[in-house]
């Protein structure tokens, strides 16, 4: 007992502990960062001294779009709105149509190595073609239909969605795939019960997602030509129709985030299914699609 | 021994296993595929509220003759060694690298503020709620359109596009991160008598500095792609040789400056990808 006592009065009085060193890595991302920056800021030839009255222009120009709003042109622009919609999904539905597929073949644990390598090359190419360079050599070709804006958003689409759905099926347990191998399931057996209702949810919410982004993409498009109301909104800017602008950012941005609040809702309800509630502690479904995007994009 | 033998006795008796149920479809799963498959008829459909796409119709438009089709092989590599189109790209890259660093720093603080751990009382955080979900519906060009017409032509108003672009893109997925951490070091933080702010210094902060400095890349990425189009609308950057030689029909010399954004686009994915590796 004595000698407990003595040790307990013995010990020094905690120290703080050292600071951990930071790793090399850290130090050199943040040097190459200063670099980067420094060579951007003075490298750049922008007017900076408007800079300072960028604010007081902007808020100038919110005064013009939103002081001369007409009511009239609503039906028009909802028009504009709903093409853009429009354009989005089906391009959405075509690329999963090619994506999902492909990324069964893409997956290591699925297709043949060589298959998937090939496969996964072709994804990465598809991804460095912004949507936007393509729907530039588009409309000459398919002259003002909607037809370039689509094909733009799905070939747009089919890289990223093909490489996330394929990190997804790889991801898959493979307990339900020996359980059909040991049944005796051919290939097309395996995938429909040991691939498919694992992996269902996730492609799904994973093109669901992907149609949101691609309502902003085809906003996009719509500036460069291809219709909808990003190029409304883009012209009537430029002719000085400000109230025209001004109802038209209403309704890209109400319009977006309607589809973006269902959209997510249909999701949470297909990854997480009914009645399921969020406990404490638990990870937002959301946070778990921006961790799986982070990983792969 | 005759305990050996006992068990394929028991197994013997057993029912001949009937297959289970199939479980019915669920409402939801109904509904959905049916809302999903009208859309898709809607919208392919030709009339006043569909596209009018059809399959043939493109493969008609990409097997005749065009002009933008047969300058594919005549591309014009040498734009690679053309001093302005040289210029454009770094001026891109520029915007690209000020607009991003420029929208990391203020997200970080507005991603912090819009969550329920980081934000100062409750008013503050569903403001800037909304605030981060109008500005993360608007697409970089209309930034940028927005910017070229109060602003003013040129690479100012493509930069400041940008940053408001990252700006909406790091807060949500930043934010997203946030609300998903350990509350463990928190809970230890403000035990030990921690202030609002130093909660954040040493609780959250360093708990989702990889994810935030990952996301920061991402942007980067992000704003590379978008920046081709920043241009079209006058904000300066590639995008401007881009639209030049679209509207003089020269498509040797686009695609040329397409194949030179896709080797940089390219290159500049794979290191912002590997170090992303490095970080997660």
């Amino acid at each position: 007992m004595t000698a407990t006592a003595t040790r307990v009065q013995a010990a020094p009085t905690p120290s703080r502990p050292a600071r951990p060193r930071r790793s090399l890595f850290w130090t050199a991302s943040l040097v190459l960062t200063a670099v980067l920056v420094g060579w951007a800021a003075v490298g750049l030839d922008a007017k900076w001294e408007r800079l300072i009255s960028a604010p007081a222009d902007m808020w100038r120009l919110a005064q013009l779009m939103f002081g001369n709003m007409t009511w009239s042109d609503v039906g028009r622009l909802l028009d504009a709105m709903w093409d853009s919609i429009a354009i989005a999904w089906l391009g959405t539905m075509l690329a999963a149509a090619v994506a999902v597929p492909l990324a069964f073949l893409a997956a290591r644990n699925l297709g043949g190595t060589l298959v998937s390598l090939v496969i996964r090359q072709f994804f990465n190419m598809l991804r460095a073609l912004p949507e936007v360079i393509l729907v530039i050599a588009f409309i000459p070709i398919f002259g003002l239909s909607l037809n370039a804006g689509v094909l733009a958003i799905a070939i747009g689409s089919i890289g990223t969605l093909g490489k996330l759905c394929a990190e997804i099926l790889e991801g898959l347990d493979d307990g339900p795939l020996e359980a059909a191998d040991a049944a005796g399931a051919n290939r097309l057996q395996r995938l429909r019960w040991g691939v498919l209702p694992q992996a269902l949810p996730e492609l799904m919410s994973f093109v669901l997602y992907r149609f949101e982004i691609n309502i902003r993409v085809s906003a996009v498009l719509g500036a460069v030509g291809a219709g909808g109301i990003g190029g409304t909104l883009v012209n009537a800017l430029s002719f000085n129709e400000f109230g025209v602008a001004g109802l038209a950012l209403i309704i890209v941005v109400l319009g977006t985030i309607a589809v973006d609040m269902i959209s997510g809702w249909v999701r949470r309800r297909i990854i997480a299914g009914p009645r399921s509630e969020r406990r404490h502690g638990d990870v937002a479904p959301d946070a778990l699609a921006a961790d799986a995007l982070t990983a792969t994009l | 021994m005759s305990d050996a033998v006992a068990p394929p006795a028991a197994v013997a008796p057993g029912p001949v296993a009937t297959r289970p149920k199939r479980p019915r479809p669920s409402l939801f799963a109904v509904v959905g595929i049916t809302v999903a498959v009208v859309l898709t008829i809607a919208t392919t459909w030709d009339w006043e509220y569909g596209t009018g796409f059809s399959l043939s119709e493109v493969f008609t438009n990409l097997t005749n003759n065009n002009r933008v089709i047969a300058a594919i092989p005549n591309t014009d590599l040498g734009q690679m060694l053309s001093g302005r189109s040289r210029g454009a790209f770094i001026e891109t890259l520029q915007m690209a690298v000020l607009g991003t660093f420029g929208g990391a720093i203020v997200a970080l603080p507005l991603a912090l503020w819009t969550t329920t751990v980081g934000a100062p009382n409750r008013p503050v955080m569903w403001a800037l709620r909304m605030v981060s979900n109008v500005m993360r519906s608007f697409p970089d060009v209309l930034w940028a359109s927005l910017f070229v017409t109060a602003v003013g032509i040129g690479a100012l108003s493509g930069l400041l596009a940008l940053f408001c672009f990252s700006i909406a893109v790091i807060v949500k997925l930043t934010a997203d991160t946030v609300d998903g951490i350990d509350m463990g070091p928190v809970e230890a933080a403000r035990a030990a008598g921690a202030g609002h702010s130093q909660v954040l210094r040493t609780a959250v902060v360093p708990q989702i500095l990889p994810a935030y400095a990952s996301f920061v890349l991402y942007s980067f990425e992000l704003n590379l792609r978008g920046s081709a189009v920043l241009g079209l609308v006058g904000a300066g950057g590639i995008g401007g040789r881009l639209d030049f030689f679209r509207n003089q029909g020269r498509w040797e010399e686009v695609w040329g400056i397409v194949v030179m954004f896709f080797i940089v686009v390219f290159i500049v994915d794979q290191i912002s990808s590997a170090m992303r590796r490095r970080l997660v």
